[in-house]
């Protein structure tokens, strides 16, 4: 079936408008911290609709005080020691303590109320997903396939993957404080997407035929771009933690700046936490789906070809974040750092070793 | 990780749940005597080591990918030598020209497997023994626990622990009421313990075993599986048997009369590739026509092998690998006898244009020839090259040799070579034939004719008997972890003492779950409470100041946000 | 503290097995055992069965270069001489003309001497039985179909490989790569012994 140039066009012109209205977006992300509204007016805004029982990241600044600084290191993750009940004063976890939550306010409501930059920002961002998302699909119509079948098409997929799931996390946990970072790193990949890596519409080679491409890189897809969400974060909270380390030894004030406006360390140690470990079973899921179809296409459904090895350290490194959240002195940065050198390692194979280490894999059609 | 012998009654040493266990237990060796063997077995079931190991296993296998590897590509190994004549020697030593096979990352994965199972087995035996204790007793003030909801109700109290626990029991939770065990003489409140989430440890332990699992599918696959590769050339057929077979690497348990019998002749092979469009000469589709028996005298079937569609005989799969193409040639001898006609593999130098180098051997008239094959061939500056990867156009430039090939002599060599110290060239410069044109050797040496082409496939033949079980391994770890992730371990008491003033009674409902992976406990908490207060009728929230207790809810509003650890609000 | 102690052992014999296992198949894995299959094997190397003890050769029937069938029951009563070889194969070329003086010394002592050329076109055979002078018919077999039936009872694994079978159609015996006169009137002589 040869490619139909009309939806390709499509596509190119969607994408082109995602990336501009994702930039303004950011753009307004940026007006909040410049000239929104200071946290706590907007926090006692919405305190009769928000209940403290839910995880109001929004409210809360990195640098607050001695007070939450001193709830949150036990809520900062997972306490040793289990024991038979609390008589020892709560190894588990530390939580909050209240009366039974009344319903929670509508997350859009928050964001109503939260000041015309937000309100601009999330609205553009959404209108943005919407397009990027009519581009992901148009690319598909064009070529009659899963749209995913090269580095450019990769790339504009997990961007679109990585953007909704910012959207969910702004809804779940009211995280538009975040938005200039984690839309602004989607708006840096696309730009890189659009200008070196650019691919136009085609068929696919004969060994990409097959309905596992649908499966294994979609799943791969997928687990990008959640980890890259985990990264954007996980950089986020080293700048928090740097922050709150600076209060706590009385080298900064807290004030009303920039670093005030993002949530504290350890709600973005937790929110980390919970999106690496959305991703980590995608991603495992990935690599068996990956191995089935090599075993389908090569005749071996391991051969240490170097995107699977990668893909493999990949693996190993994320789960040894995991094993570093539970062990003691390896908790708070170092973890992330291993977080950090997981994803490093992810773009490292996607960008490095799929272009330049001829293997099996060599699909980016990069040129 | 704590010691494994003597977990106290009232401590569980280690957490369930992928994301969490104890803290690295680099516990100095204590002062009884036997003091290291217990040393290096913390140190090997420490979650640090597996850290460690886990980065070790990152680390070493990145040479792997760098470094070419005598598993895949030999080929690129030898070039590796002849390019850094310094350095290659030095790393083969190291091994890290089959990195995945050297003893050191054996190791590596050992040490991190021994680690892995000196964690899990315990932890199997601490879960059995957890899931048959009952849960603890409900603590006295439970409003000291994280989550913690009050209500009045008009029940007494026994009776609203009734419906409490018929409530939770509702909800599949493990109950305990007071008077289960002796220790709860002096208890005599009514309250009762529940408790849920076994399966997140379940899962834990269920997706480390698996890898063990996946470990040892690979290990039996590579003892007793086989891969092989053959090059097939259109009208040829071959049976699986050692002889035939190209390649052959069996695993250490695996002899030859262990192979399937089947037998497989190529009819032919079609290749499409896209001849318009910026994608041009890219391949669109490859299919092999083969007929094959399963056994000696069994029927013959067809099957078109694609890319990714093998052939399964017998559990043995049989893959396309690659094409080229063969041309056929007829060499004649001096006295104009036929010595040799064969289509002839020649192997793509070029994968997108499908320019082609071979070799034509006809020993019995003592000639050879080098060729350079064009499947749609132009002249440039009379250098033949190819333009597009279909037989549009072929064409073949030959070099002739006349001398002794040197076969007679018992030494192997290559079929894709030819040995020319022994031989001279029968003209100073390349000939180039079209299909059908013969070349009459000057010197009365015999002659070649380019008959016509035909193509040829590369087909891997593998078995593996730690296939399937890798697999369902693999699925099992899979959800193994989603177990651990998303179950949460959790208990709920709820005590009842009677009300100040009135028949009823001050319901109080408390909760706790180890962290929470994916969030949402205090969702589940919540919903939990309201639906035990509403199960029983004429219940309220509780009035605020009763007891001074924190926590209270306020009709009407809520604390301020950051208050959370300030008593009363 | 029993169970306690029991439960020691249990997890220490685990983690043993896991390393101990997992070293002896680390090596095992680590093989030495892959060959090119389709090589050829440039040094003899001979198998004999004793008398009793003999397989019997599967019968085939077969066309041979010049287009006449073969069958291998129709030597019963001779011992046979089969020889597996390929026109391509320098191993096979390096061999014939032992061959040719065995079957010169042994043919009229009521000794059959048959080829099974594998992997070949005629053209490619007919061309080098002729400029070394084979005088015994050869099995035209590019499929490698009669090696796969006699692979059930004998490994045929490498060309050349000759077999020996004797009067009674049972394999007597076996070379393994290029043979050389002393192996072959060896095996003859045992195959001749057949009680």
């Amino acid at each position: 079936m040869s490619v139909n140039l009309g939806f390709a066009q499509a596509s190119n012109d969607f994408l082109i408008a995602a990336l501009l209205i994702y930039s303004v977006a950011v753009l307004a992300f940026a007006g909040d911290y410049a000239f929104g509204r200071p946290r706590r007016a907007a926090a006692k805004a919405a305190a009769p609709a928000a209940a403290p029982a839910v995880a109001e990241l929004a409210t809360v600044g990195a640098g607050a005080p001695a007070v939450s600084s001193v709830a949150e290191p036990a809520t900062a993750g997972p306490d040793p020691d289990d024991t038979a009940g609390p008589a020892s004063g709560g190894p588990w976890e530390v939580g909050r303590q209240g009366p039974v939550p009344e319903r929670r306010a509508g997350a859009f409501r928050s964001i109503w109320a939260a000041g015309p930059w937000v309100r601009a920002a999330v609205g553009l961002s959404a209108l943005g997903m919407l397009a990027h998302l009519v581009a992901v699909v148009t690319r598909g119509l064009a070529v009659h396939r899963a749209p995913w079948g090269n580095m450019y098409e990769f790339i504009t997929a997990l961007t679109c993957v990585a953007a909704i799931f910012f959207g969910y996390i702004v809804v779940r946990h009211r995280a538009w404080t975040l938005g200039v970072f984690v839309m602004g790193a989607v708006v840096l990949a696309l730009g890189l997407a659009e200008t070196i890596i650019y691919t136009p519409a085609g068929p696919l080679v004969p060994a990409l035929q097959s309905y596992w491409l649908s499966i294994h890189v979609t799943a791969m897809t997928l687990a990008t771009g959640i980890f890259f969400v985990a990264a954007v974060l996980g950089i986020l909270y080293l700048v928090a933690e740097r922050y709150r380390a600076r209060i706590a030894a009385g080298k900064a004030q807290p004030g009303n700046g920039l670093l005030e406006r993002i949530p504290s360390a350890a709600q973005l140690d937790k929110l980390t936490y919970r999106t690496a470990v959305f991703g980590f079973p995608v991603w495992t899921f990935g690599v068996i789906a990956g191995a089935i179809w090599a075993d389908q296409a090569w005749g071996r459904y391991w051969g240490w070809d170097p995107v699977e090895t990668w893909a493999f350290i990949t693996w190993v490194i994320y789960a040894a974040y995991l094993h570093a959240r539970a062990t003691a002195g390896w908790r708070g940065a170092r973890a992330h750092y291993i977080q950090l050198l997981g994803f490093a390692s992810l773009i490292t194979n996607m960008l490095v070793v799929q272009v330049f280490i001829t293997g099996m894999h060599s699909y980016a059609g990069v040129h | 990780m704590t010691d494994v012998q003597t977990p106290q009654p009232q401590q569980e040493a280690v957490n369930g749940g992928a994301g969490e266990a104890a803290g690295g237990g680099a516990a100095e060796p204590p002062a009884a005597s036997p003091g290291w063997p217990r040393w290096v077995w913390r140190q090997l079931t420490s979650m640090r080591t597996a850290l460690i190991l886990l980065f070790l296993l990152a680390v070493c296998s990145i040479p792997g990918s760098v470094l070419p590897q005598q598993g895949s590509d030999p080929a690129a190994v030898q070039q590796y030598f002849g390019s850094h004549p310094g350095l290659a020697p030095w790393l083969n030593h190291l091994g890290l020209f089959n990195v995945f096979a050297a003893p050191w990352f054996a190791a590596v994965y050992l040490l991190l497997f021994a680690s892995l199972v000196g964690c899990v087995v315990p932890r199997t035996f601490r879960l059995v023994g957890s899931a048959r204790t009952p849960p603890p007793r409900a603590p006295r003030n439970l409003d000291r626990l994280p989550h913690s909801s009050s209500y009045r109700s008009a029940l007494p109290p026994a009776a609203a622990v009734d419906g409490a626990a018929a409530v939770l029991a509702g909800q599949r939770f493990r109950l305990r009421r007071p008077g289960q065990r002796g220790s709860d003489q002096q208890d005599r409140g009514h309250w009762v313990s529940a408790e849920k989430g076994y399966l997140r440890e379940v899962g834990n332990l269920l997706f480390h075993l698996s890898l063990l699992g996946v470990l040892l599918s690979i290990a039996a696959g590579g003892l007793f599986g086989y891969k092989a590769d053959k090059l097939l050339v259109e009208g040829q057929s071959f049976a699986d048997t050692t002889s035939a077979l190209d390649e052959f690497h069996p695993g250490r348990l695996v002899s030859g009369s262990d192979l399937a019998p089947f037998s497989m002749t190529l009819n032919k092979f079609t290749a499409g590739y896209v001849t318009s469009g910026e994608s041009r000469g890219q391949p669109s589709d490859f299919d092999a026509d083969v007929s094959y028996a399963a056994s000696p005298g069994a029927a013959a079937r067809s099957y078109h092998i694609r890319i990714n569609d093998p052939l399964s005989v017998d559990s043995v799969k049989v893959y396309l690998i690659g094409h080229g193409y063969a041309p056929e040639f007829k060499v004649t001898g001096p006295n104009g006898s036929v010595a040799y006609q064969a289509a002839t593999p020649f192997i793509p130098a070029n994968t997108g244009t499908l320019l082609s180098d071979g070799v034509v051997k006809a020993p019995d008239a003592s000639l050879g020839f080098e060729g350079v094959f064009v499947p749609t061939g132009i002249s440039v500056d009379g250098t033949l090259q190819s333009i597009f990867p279909a037989a549009d156009n072929p064409a073949v430039s030959l070099i002739g040799y006349s001398g002794n090939l040197g076969m007679d002599s018992g030494q192997s060599q290559s079929v894709y070579q030819l040995d020319t110290t022994a031989m001279s060239k029968v003209s100073g410069s390349p000939h180039l034939l079209l299909p059908g044109q013969t070349w009459t050797l000057p010197g009365g040496k015999g002659s070649i004719t380019f008959v016509g082409v035909k193509q040829w496939v590369s087909l891997a033949v593998t078995y593996d008997p730690g296939q399937l079980p890798a697999l369902v391994c693999g699925i099992l770890a899979l959800a193994g972890l989603l177990l651990s992730f998303f179950v949460r371990r959790r208990r709920v008491f709820v005590r009842a003492v009677p009300a100040v003033s009135g028949t009823g009674s001050l319901v109080t409902v408390g909760g706790l779950t180890r962290s929470d992976a994916s969030g949402g406990f205090e969702e589940e908490f919540a919903e939990l409470a309201a639906e035990i207060a509403a199960a029983e009728p004429g219940s309220g929230p509780g009035t605020p100041g009763q007891a001074g207790q924190a926590g209270q809810p306020e009709p009407g509003g809520s604390p301020p946000p950051g208050s959370r650890t300030e008593p009363g609000a | 503290m029993l169970r306690a102690r029991r439960r020691t052992v249990v997890t220490v014999t685990a983690v043993v097995a896991v390393l101990l296992g997992g070293a002896l198949a680390a090596t095992l894995l680590t093989e030495g055992g892959g060959t090119a299959g389709g090589g050829t094997a440039t040094s003899g190397n001979a198998v004999t069965y004793q008398a009793g003890h003999r397989p019997l050769a599967p019968e085939f029937t077969a066309t041979s270069l010049t287009g006449t069938t073969i069958k291998l029951s129709s030597y019963r009563g001779k011992t046979v001489v089969l020889n597996f070889w390929g026109s391509w194969c320098p191993p096979c070329r390096d061999e014939a003309p032992t061959l040719g003086v065995l079957a010169q010394q042994y043919g009229s002592q009521g000794v059959a001497f048959l080829g099974d050329d594998v992997g070949d076109t005629a053209a490619n055979a007919l061309a080098f039985t002729r400029s070394v002078h084979v005088s015994y018919p050869s099995i035209n077999d590019p499929g490698y179909a009669v090696v796969q039936t006699f692979s059930q009872v004998a490994p045929v694994s490498d060309t050349p490989t000759t077999v020996v079978i004797d009067k009674t159609g049972h394999v007597a015996g076996m070379v393994l790569g290029a043979v050389s006169y002393g192996e072959m009137t060896t095996l003859l002589h045992q195959a001749a012994v057949t009680s």
